[in-house]
């Protein structure tokens, strides 16, 4: 069954059209990658209006392709310039750029290369392992379990988005509002329209994300009128050839470093919030504290290109997973992955790859066709990325924003969504200006139908509530959105305040409840591990006098 | 003195914002009592809508109570770079000159697409803005011009050719 389905998928995929879509999509990726201010969330999503009249598996492999294109085109500008094309090859560059400065350019971009496919190919093995086994945990999730999932969703994103928990709640409680404007889906009535035929049928949510990623990102890049009238990068990118062989034996000496990487991204993934901005950081310091020579991380070593570059594009894969098994996105990208497939009337959940098993192997098969295609293109399209180079800003924002006025406009045919984008646009803009994240308002859009929907059918079930805090999945997501929720304040003050050192102990003995209620042999057994363990670390710190710890862990703020 | 006059403006964008958040709520709170209930459904489509806004309204109050113990703490990190605001109206203008030239000019491109059409109107929009956000010496103008009809063309032939999407023709080429 499984080799008739993935037979099917590839029969999807292995067309002239697709492949060269494909091919299109990730030579567009890796270019978008590339360009300093520009995110790879805002490509795949200007990449949505063009799949729209495609068949969903060839729309979706476009997106794809854009996805790991983007993924991998942050290192051509981190590592010849200095400056990461995206938040998450941030990392790339301390030892990147450096390594390029001594006189190995070609060497540094091989090593990036090799582990960026590296990276995508671990992340893609374990997206097609892991996702048919997380759905079938997924199929136990009843109505209640399913609004609880999403509330811990958004309370986890808004806790890793920003700097501040309550501007990253208020943009999820904000992001679940505007998904309320317009007829109700339970009922059909109308809600918030203020009596606006226009508003009767709600904001279109492309249009809306589009609005507020695209658009103010844009507007956002043009704001300093002297930059924005500069080249898009001020240092001068050298042409050089990339050294394949000498960049896969070194990657070889290191392949512990690539596969370590590559988990942390894949998990970084699967956690709704955390990406590859995060990922490749958490690598690289991974990496540097494994080393034997941590002193010469930032001048040039193979180990700090290989770490972040294979966790960033592992991270995708694992972002995915949570995406086609619970239909929970794992971050921004992935929440517009799945508008993708929203607009093509299918809807991610449980049961998404058992009913729609050839539209989720070929998104399987693209991910992987599309890594292989990163790496044949990335030579030719360093090329282009020189020329790229010398693009100033505002022509590329005034061109971008003349597609976004072409575009969602052909979404759904409606001049309405047009403005809807500018709304969102101008809310987007004020929003980052003044420090609020968008990550969280994005799953809010995305996800606030979900977490009605379900509520909808849980109150129809029954109108008791008890069933939130009494069914241990439902449970089990209310405990860790408490506690990630309390994540920014055991971050801040894990160095002076000593109740930080029973958090862990805390959450641990917390999940065991759930996991103990859940019955079964594994689960319990589970929960039991968790409980020793949260007595082992209770009696370590008691021994060692209730000692804060000294060191102070990297700050991770949203921009994946 | 500047980083002082920098954080009482901080203070008061965050107060000023969570304010009119919670006025918001109050305004969507008033219009759910707009929703018709049905007699069939256990939750009442005016239901999440006013757990949302609750919700909302709480994390405001919370938010501007935070925003008024902050007189001597340091601005959050992400706050906004709100120094230019001490400059007055002529130096917010230039602060912010160029989101609001791209917002007008979106606006008005909104405004005239039942009349240009998105191919004219697109192609227009594009060079205007080029020009306003750049500069209108003659080879500027002739570059952005360029730019502006390859690329806004280009888009307009793979919407409206290949992909079959009916673009609005406006009302210069709706006769023909």
């Amino acid at each position: 069954m499984i080799i008739e389905n993935i037979l099917a998928a590839f029969a999807e995929i292995a067309t002239i059209k697709t492949i060269m879509l494909m091919l299109v999509g990730v030579a567009g990726g890796l270019i978008a990658g590339a360009i300093p201010g520009f995110t790879i969330a805002m490509a795949v999503v200007l990449t949505l209006p063009f799949t729209f009249g495609m068949p969903p598996s060839q729309g979706l492999a476009t997106m794809v392709s854009v996805l790991v294109g983007g993924l991998s085109g942050g290192l051509m500008a981190g590592i010849l310039t200095g400056i990461p094309g995206t938040p998450s090859s941030v990392a790339t560059t301390f030892d990147g750029f450096p390594m390029a400065r001594a006189g190995k350019p070609g060497l540094a971009l091989g090593i990036g290369v090799w582990s960026s496919f590296c990276g995508g190919i671990i992340s893609a093995v374990l997206l097609v392992t892991l996702s048919p086994q997380l759905a079938r945990i997924g199929l136990e999730f009843n109505p209640w379990d399913y609004f609880m999932l999403v509330i811990f969703a958004l309370t986890i994103t808004a806790s890793l988005a920003g700097s501040n928990l309550i501007k990253g709640l208020i943009a999820g409680a904000i992001g679940l509002l505007v998904r309320t404007v317009g007829e109700d889906e339970a009922v059909g009535m109308a809600r918030l329209d203020f009596g606006s035929d226009a508003l009767l049928s709600g904001f279109d949510f492309i249009a809306v994300l589009i609005g507020l990623f695209a658009f103010s990102q844009l507007l956002r890049d043009v704001r300093d009128p002297v930059a924005a009238r500069k080249s898009l990068t001020e240092r001068k990118a050298v042409q050089v050839r990339i050294e394949h062989r000498a960049a896969i034996r070194e990657i070889a000496k290191r392949w512990i470093v690539v596969i370590r990487s590559s988990l942390i991204g894949v998990f970084t993934g699967i956690l709704p919030g955390a990406g590859g901005s995060i990922a490749n950081i958490l690598a690289y310091d991974q990496a540097k504290k494994s080393s034997k020579h941590p002193e010469k991380f930032g001048t040039g070593v193979p180990d700090g290109i290989i770490a972040p570059e294979s966790s960033n594009n592992a991270v995708e894969g694992g972002a995915l997973i949570t995406m086609m098994a619970l239909g929970i996105p794992g971050d921004v990208t992935a929440a517009v992955m799945l508008g993708a497939l929203l607009i093509h009337d299918v809807v991610p959940s449980p049961t998404f790859i058992a009913e729609e098993p050839v539209l989720a192997y070929s998104i399987f098969i693209a991910f992987f066709v599309a890594t292989f295609m990163m790496l044949g293109l990335q030579s030719f399209m360093l090329r282009v990325f020189v020329l790229v180079t010398k693009i100033r800003m505002y022509m590329l924002a005034a061109i971008i924003l003349g597609f976004c006025g072409i575009g969602v406009f052909a979404i759904n045919n409606v001049e309405f969504d047009l403005w809807t984008l500018l709304w969102f646009g101008i809310l987007g803009f004020l929003m980052r200006q003044f420090g609020f994240p968008l990550a969280p308002m994005i799953l809010g859009v995305v996800l606030g139908n979900i977490a009605e929907i379900n509520l909808a059918r849980s109150m129809a079930i029954t109108t008791d509530l008890t069933p939130f805090v009494t069914r241990p999945w439902s449970l089990f997501f209310l405990i860790i959105a408490v506690f990630s929720a309390a994540y920014p304040a055991f971050q801040a003050q894990r160095t002076n305040r000593k109740w930080t050192l029973l958090y862990f102990p805390a959450v641990c003995l917390a999940v065991s409840v759930p996991l103990i209620m859940m019955g079964g042999i594994p689960r319990p057994i589970l929960g039991g591990a968790s409980i020793l363990l949260a007595i082992v670390t209770i009696i370590r710190r008691h021994r060692q006098g209730w000692q804060l710890p000294m060191a102070v862990g990297p700050r991770y703020t949203e921009g994946s | 003195m500047n980083k002082e006059i920098a954080k009482r403006a901080s203070l008061n964008s965050d107060s000023v914002i969570a304010i009119m958040l919670l006025a918001a709520c109050g305004i969507l709170f008033w219009a759910t009592f707009d929703i018709r209930v049905p007699d069939y459904g256990q939750l009442k489509p005016s239901t999440w809508p006013r757990v949302i806004i609750c919700a909302l309204a709480l994390l405001s109050a919370i938010y501007l109570v935070q925003s008024l113990r902050r007189t001597t703490a340091e601005p959050l990190e992400g706050e906004p770079e709100l120094s230019s605001l001490s400059f007055g109206l002529v130096g917010w203008f230039s602060y912010w000159r160029n989101p609001i030239i791209c917002f007008v000019a979106f606006f008005a491109y909104l405004l005239t697409l039942p009349v240009l059409g998105s191919l004219i109107g697109g192609v227009l929009f594009v060079f205007l803005l080029m020009g306003a956000l750049g500069s209108w010496t003659l080879r500027n103008q002739f570059v952005h011009g360029v730019l502006a009809l390859v690329t806004v063309g280009g888009m307009w032939t793979i919407f409206t050719y290949g992909l079959g999407v009916i673009l609005p023709t406006g009302e210069i080429f709706s006769p023909f």
